[in-house]
């Protein structure tokens, strides 16, 4: 498996192309692309065969070996590779540690070891045990074991920590990785870490140049412990981290980051050059019973960023969630059946919202690739800003009713 | 015969010469229904986080709804505007809703049945008294549109004994179908079904099968049974209905879904059955086999790289094993969704097997095969064995 940059696009934006995969040589996707978070290698809510529905186009699973830390005997003795074993084999696969859409517990560190919040407690992974769960994984691209605990406010201390280890980590990772005649062919994503410290980034980078011929990938780890709330990071103040890596890999390597990115935010960090993401933050809006439906065309009209179907105006709206999208939910099912759904807390009020979300994340994206053939990504950056700001309005306003502090 | 305004056609396709099983297609407004069939149960017009184009794909008919719940929420205004459930929730196949009476009786305790109808406290904030007629019923009913509906009737536990209380819910059920009938609104798209009681007194089932008949509806329902009584009295009551309901007709058995039943029942002559089981008990990780149910939960599943069930054609057991399901039962929604899947496909595949042995001049062998897989040690339950026994069936 190989990433190329499309050599006639500048620097930031930039298209690219992943290809060559393994047993899928006809499979060609191309980049800034966003990864199908899964847990467990399911997407929340919707299963494969309801994947199927939403898109044909081949895709890459993102499964967190915290949601996959149950299997580490039964993956042992069935021998075949993550995407099967999960029930897509059609589907590519990328393994990352922590699950984004999940608040990562901080602290807990010692030495070459990370610690990993299952479901039924804390386990401890070293580099020999991370790389024995990649080889029984076979997947096509992984991330290597890093310590990605910082976030804007982490002390230099735990910083220059967090670089420590991961830069130890990642050595040992690989030296297993260059062994193994099973990851022969699989994509190396390698974490870049060093919180909000320009210093402690640039550390990082260097320290690992010497492996960089075995490293396809980098990933702008450390910006964040996961969860809902990297959809409210402020851009400015990830900007100069993410510039400064960007400028400092080889301009060949794929860049990624993870997490519940707004798209907004997705779009801005597309501008500064980073070609991989994931749907964490599909999960995060289903999750508050919300649909996207931001328009992007140039001419759509904008009703809302995003709509809550739980609110009772929707009861007798029988709309689709978005006028116009061809999405097997806006194809078939109404705001007020989904209203109704949720209401009676059924589980295909969620289906039904996260069916749209998936979708409209991957029209979005495509919308991305076409806005930087054309050249106008600011267009699509000032649509989407816009529509954003007046959600915050909303958002604001709807506070200030709670607060009892709006006149009528 | 066939009358093109009438919104049920029923014709047998085959007879088993030693039991009373048949097989029939049943064309209703939204499409032709293969019987015997299994209904699963859609309560709030949805069915455990599938997709109506999944369900529909896996070859389901018909599915049932409940006119209590829906009456609630979204209730009876939304449907209206909506256009009734049929639309609401996107399935143009059949539908069939019950009568609401049963579901207050069961989980309100604190129903009071008067001949007006069934008197209960609402489960709104409110609190208030609520009444709810055989002609609110059908009102409610006429609204969501389904393909079959149900008459309200007088619903009687099969384990109360007193015989007095139990004769007047059968003439007050006849009474009320008389005003379902009066009052139902879409006689040329809705069939309305009887249901017929007298828990497990044969006289006073006799007696509701007497005056339903004259009636002239286009199928009939045995309800008051699956409530707890035993399987030795269960049996008898089926076999004496479709003894005296006529055979050009549908017979809907209401509440029984459980397999070894569902095969018993179809050598009785039963046409219809539904039942939450199998849908329901997905959500604890259980699946459906030929053979019992087996609870993916347990650890001895941990390492096993088997589907669910080699011979079942559902997408779940394609695509996943045991090992893998283990893993995600009853903690993520989309393992409901799976195990859903392939216990709708059970039922449905188990049905499809009863219509094909019956139709192959098989279904005595079927039947022996299939108990003695269940009970290799030949240690047959008595009402499986005497009820077989009954429509001239050994078990070997």
């Amino acid at each position: 498996m190989k990433f190329t940059v499309n050599p006639a696009s500048q620097r930031c934006p930039r298209l690219g192309r992943l290809e060559a995969f393994i047993d899928k040589p006809e499979y060609s996707l191309e980049t800034p692309l966003v990864l199908l978070h899964t847990q467990g290698g399911q997407i929340p809510h919707v299963t494969h065969e309801v994947l199927k529905l939403i898109t044909e186009d081949p895709q890459i699973l993102q499964i967190p070996l915290v949601s996959m830390h149950c299997y580490h005997e039964a993956i042992r003795l069935y021998n075949g590779r993550v995407s099967e074993f999960v029930g897509n084999k059609d589907c590519l696969t990328c393994i990352t540690v922590h699950d984004p859409s999940n608040i990562t517990k901080q602290g807990h560190h010692m030495k070459d070891k990370v610690p990993i919040f299952t479901r039924n407690g804390k386990v401890l992974y070293d580099s020999k045990m991370y790389m024995s769960m990649i080889e029984q994984f076979k997947p096509d691209m992984y991330i290597l074991l890093s310590d990605g605990d910082t976030n804007i406010s982490s002390p230099n201390k735990r910083i220059a920590k967090a670089v420590e280890s991961t830069v130890s980590l990642t050595e040992q990772c690989i030296e297993i990785h260059k062994e193994s005649e099973v990851l022969k062919e699989t994509f190396v994503i390698a974490p870049v870490a060093g919180g909000y410290c320009l210093k402690s980034r640039q550390k990082c980078i260097d320290l690992m140049q010497k492996n960089n011929s075995y490293i396809q990938g980098y990933l702008i780890d450390g910006l964040h412990n996961n969860g809902s709330e990297v959809e409210f990071i402020s851009f400015a103040e990830v900007k100069p981290v993410v510039d400064l890596v960007v400028q400092n890999l080889s301009p060949n390597k794929l860049v990624a980051v993870q997490g519940c990115w707004s798209p907004l935010n997705i779009i801005k960090l597309v501008k500064s050059g980073v070609d991989l993401y994931d749907t964490s933050y599909c999960r995060i809006l289903t999750e508050r019973s919300a649909a996207i439906i931001f328009a992007m065309e140039p001419q759509e009209h904008s009703e809302a960023y995003e709509i809550n179907l739980r609110q009772p105006k929707y009861a007798e709206d029988f709309q689709p969630l978005l006028r116009g999208c061809n999405c097997v939910a806006c194809q078939g099912y109404s705001r007020g059946y989904i209203h109704h759904l949720l209401t009676v807390q059924e589980l295909l009020g969620s289906v039904l919202i996260m069916i749209h979300n998936i979708y409209y994340m991957l029209r979005f994206f495509r919308k991305i690739r076409d806005c930087i053939k054309n050249g106008n990504l600011d267009d699509l950056e000032d649509k989407v800003a816009t529509q954003f700001k007046l959600l915050q309005l909303d958002t604001d306003k709807d506070m200030q009713v709670v607060n009892g502090s709006v006149d009528t | 015969m066939s009358d093109p305004k009438k919104p049920l056609i029923f014709e047998l396709v085959g007879k088993c010469t030693t039991t009373k099983a048949r097989v029939g297609k049943m064309i209703l407004p939204h499409g032709p229904v293969d019987t015997p069939v299994f209904m699963p149960v859609g309560t709030q017009g949805t069915l455990k986080g599938m997709l109506p184009e999944q369900l529909k794909s896996m070859g389901l008919q018909i599915m049932l709804a409940n006119t209590y719940h829906l009456g609630t929420r979204p209730g009876i205004d939304v449907l209206r505007k909506a256009g009734g459930l049929h639309k609401f929730m996107n399935w143009d196949n059949n539908l069939l809703t019950d009568s609401g009476g049963f579901q207050m009786v069961s989980l309100l305790k604190l129903a009071e049945i008067t001949e007006e109808g069934v008197k209960f406290q609402s489960l709104n904030e409110q609190k208030n008294e609520v009444m709810l007629t055989p002609e609110h019923s059908i009102e409610i009913q006429n609204t969501i549109g389904a393909d079959i509906i149900m008459q309200l009737d007088d619903v009687v536990k099969t384990t109360i004994p007193d015989k007095a209380r139990i004769e007047e819910s059968v003439h007050r059920t006849t009474r009320w179908l008389d005003r379902c009938i009066k009052v139902h609104k879409n006689p040329q798209t809705q069939n309305i079904f009887p249901i017929v009681q007298g828990t497990l007194y044969e006289d006073l089932r006799r007696k509701s099968i007497a005056d339903h008949v004259q009636r002239g509806v286009n199928g009939f329902a045995i309800g008051g049974l699956s409530g707890g009584e035993s399987k030795d009295d269960f049996w008898k009551i089926v076999h004496l209905c479709t003894d005296l309901l006529p055979n050009n007709k549908p017979i809907y058995l209401m509440g029984v879904g459980f397999a070894e039943d569902l095969v018993v029942c179809c050598a009785l002559g039963v046409d219809m059955f539904d039942c939450v089981f199998p849908t329901r008990t997905a959500r604890f990780g259980c699946a459906l086999l030929m053979t019992g149910q087996i609870n993916l939960k347990k650890n001895t599943y941990a390492n096993d790289m088997n589907p669910i069930d080699k011979d079942c054609s559902c997408n779940t057991c394609k695509k996943y094993t045991r090992a893998y399901l283990h893993g995600i039962v009853t903690d993520l929604p989309v393992a409901c969704h799976l195990l859903t899947e392939h216990n709708v496909a059970f039922q449905l595949r188990l049905m499809r097997t009863i219509r094909e042995n019956i139709l192959n001049g098989t279904f005595v062998e079927f039947v022996q095969n299939f108990m003695s897989k269940i009970y290799p040690d030949k240690n047959y339950p008595s009402w499986i064995r005497d009820s077989l026994d009954a429509v001239h069936i050994t078990l070997l």
